[in-house]
């Protein structure tokens, strides 16, 4: 009788709150692998507007390897940014558009650029974008996918890749 | 198997409520101080409506999943819990016959944090944590049947993360005032030389608890507010004025409330609530809707309802957690909690018009005698016939046959 009373305590406490927190991770510990053949300048979680950015992984990830582990608080549903140095080799195409981008500036990003990466069905690609914004110059541009991810808290291991066709996929392992 | 059924219905319309769950948005946190001490006002109104005996209100919202409700920040959705803590303390002495010093706190503490808690928060790093306590003192004079309170008002923002949340200022030196006479009553909070609020109440129900009528047409007449609040919009004054409309429709346990905004808002909320007789508004049951003035200029209706038996209050989308929960909305919200007053042995729930029909009384049952004593007349099979005598009745009447064979039996089967 008096281990019940004890057990349903127990029960009843671990239902109220503050024992939340041994099953519930409030950080997500990532790693990327980067098995591209291109190298992975960082990765950042950016807002849905565009303008502000906080960086996560701010490391070079060569092809073939992995970046270091970076403990945050994300948790949850966000818009993150992938940084790549150059994709395909494609710099004079990278070039065109960003003189397409700034004689025709109705004309936004994700229109011109459309098979650059490949993501399964749940992680849906929001944007990608050939960042021209400062002169159009060669020197200035950036390469990025933005994409939706689902962060589920505790060590999550993302591994870039390239498929056949030539886009990027990300996948969680 | 119809109990299984319920069982399996009632599980999915849970993860349903869980699952379709929409996030909280940034600014509705931000404007969660203004919020708290308005309600805390609000509920002092009513207690102060009395303003002598006791009172107690103490709640927590359990939300047991953190993607019910999630944080929506311009990055994206963050798991985590959204939570409101609270109580309401009001004691009040006896000076002399007519006379009565009351003291009375109320303090919430709201906000969302990426893990729930009772006492010490997470403080992870997209939370927002903020309190408002409220305290003062009371003086009511039942001869003229007067009130009057003041106190001070703290809000205290603990903690907002500043990737995620504007700046924003707090204050510890707010402070109010009520005065009531007879069912009117004047209530205002200020900051330094201005007011946050100004309230003008009509309480014209009739109300038992108070010395009212129990019935009749008094009964019919309505609780009127109108609260003008100080608000600023880009430093240019957006003031508005909430009238508020509480209204018996039968026998003081079905009524109406109703709130509208001046000049601009419009219809705010209308809520249908419906009180069991003889509980005192501690069991409840309520139907609701909301419109939702949103900034995008959404301003789609919200239905929804609640159910209140004593300590727990269960709702889904109901108007008092979409304004007091950070617009909270598309999942069930659980709350433990407990309000109950008392004036002179009588008990009621909070803004009840009739006292519950239980009162104090110093009999005391002593469970193991009771219970003795009812183990041994389940044996006996004791009743009391109408004279009020002790009857026994026996059972399994043994029918002795007077023949050879001298065998018994109490079949009766012959």
């Amino acid at each position: 009788m008096k281990y019940l009373r004890i057990f349903l305590c127990l029960v009843a406490l671990s239902l109220t709150a503050c024992m939340s927190h041994v099953w519930t991770d409030t950080t997500t510990r990532l790693q990327i692998e980067n098995k591209t053949d291109v190298t992975i300048l960082g990765l950042d979680i950016v807002s849905e507007d565009g303008t502000s950015v906080q960086s996560w992984i701010r490391d070079a990830i060569e092809p073939g390897e992995k970046s270091k582990v970076v403990e945050e608080d994300w948790v949850g549903t966000f818009k993150v940014r992938v940084r790549f140095d150059k994709w395909n080799g494609e710099t004079e195409k990278r070039f065109s558009l960003c003189a397409i981008l700034i004689t025709d500036p109705d004309k936004k990003p994700k229109k011109v650029a459309t098979n650059f990466a490949d993501l399964p069905e749940s992680e849906v690609i929001e944007e990608l974008g050939y960042d021209c914004e400062k002169n159009g110059h060669s020197d200035e541009t950036a390469t990025y996918v933005k994409l939706t991810l689902d962060f589920e808290g505790g060590s999550q291991y993302l591994v870039v890749s390239e498929d056949e066709n030539g886009k990027a996929v990300f996948k969680f392992r | 198997m119809q109990r299984r059924l319920n069982k399996i219905l009632f599980l999915l319309a849970m993860a349903a409520g869980v699952a379709f769950a929409d996030p909280i948005p940034t600014e509705a946190l931000t404007q969660g101080g203004l919020v708290m001490r308005d309600r805390q006002l609000r509920d002092i109104g009513l207690v102060m409506r009395g303003g002598r005996g006791g009172f107690i209100d103490i709640g927590y919202t359990y939300t047991p999943s953190s993607e019910q409700l999630q944080l929506k920040s311009k990055y994206g959705a963050h798991d985590g819990f959204a939570f409101r803590h609270h109580y309401g303390i009001f004691g009040s002495w006896v000076l002399d016959s007519i006379s009565h010093l009351g003291f009375l706190t109320w303090f919430d503490r709201a906000g969302w944090d990426s893990q729930d808690f009772f006492f010490f928060p997470h403080y992870g790093d997209f939370a927002h944590i903020s309190s408002a306590f409220t305290w003062g003192f009371s003086y009511t004079n039942t001869k003229y049947d007067v009130t009057a309170a003041l106190g001070l008002q703290h809000q205290n923002l603990e903690l907002a993360s500043k990737r995620v949340f504007p700046n924003e200022s707090d204050s510890l030196l707010f402070y109010w005032g009520h005065v009531r006479y007879k069912n009117v009553c004047i209530q205002g909070s200020f900051y330094r030389n201005t007011f946050q609020t100004l309230r003008l109440s009509l309480d014209l129900e009739s109300r038992e608890l108070y010395g009212g009528a129990g019935s009749g047409y008094k009964t019919y007449l309505p609780n009127l507010s109108a609260t003008i609040y100080r608000r600023k919009n880009n430093d240019d004054d957006d003031n508005f004025v909430r009238l508020n409309l509480e209204q018996n429709l039968y026998k003081q346990i079905l009524y109406a409330d109703v709130a509208y905004d001046f000049p601009k808002g419009g219809f705010h909320s209308a809520i249908l609530k419906y009180y069991p007789e003889g509980l005192s508004r501690l069991v409840g049951l309520e139907a609701s809707c909301l419109r939702r003035n949103e900034i995008g200029g959404s301003r789609k209706l919200l239905w929804g309802g609640a159910v209140d038996i004593v300590i727990l209050r269960l709702a889904y989308n109901s108007a008092f957690d979409y304004d007091n929960m950070f617009g909270a909305k598309g999942t069930f919200i659980a709350e433990i909690h407990l309000d109950l007053g008392s004036i002179g042995g009588k008990f009621f729930g909070r803004g009840a018009a009739k006292p519950t029909l239980m009162e104090t009384s110093q009999k005391r049952v002593d469970l193991h005698k009771f219970m003795k004593t009812y183990s041994e007349q389940q044996k006996l099979n004791t009743t009391v016939d109408a004279q009020g005598n002790k009857v026994i009745e026996a059972k399994g009447i043994r029918y002795e046959k007077t023949g050879s064979s001298g065998t018994t039996s109490n079949e009766g089967g012959y």
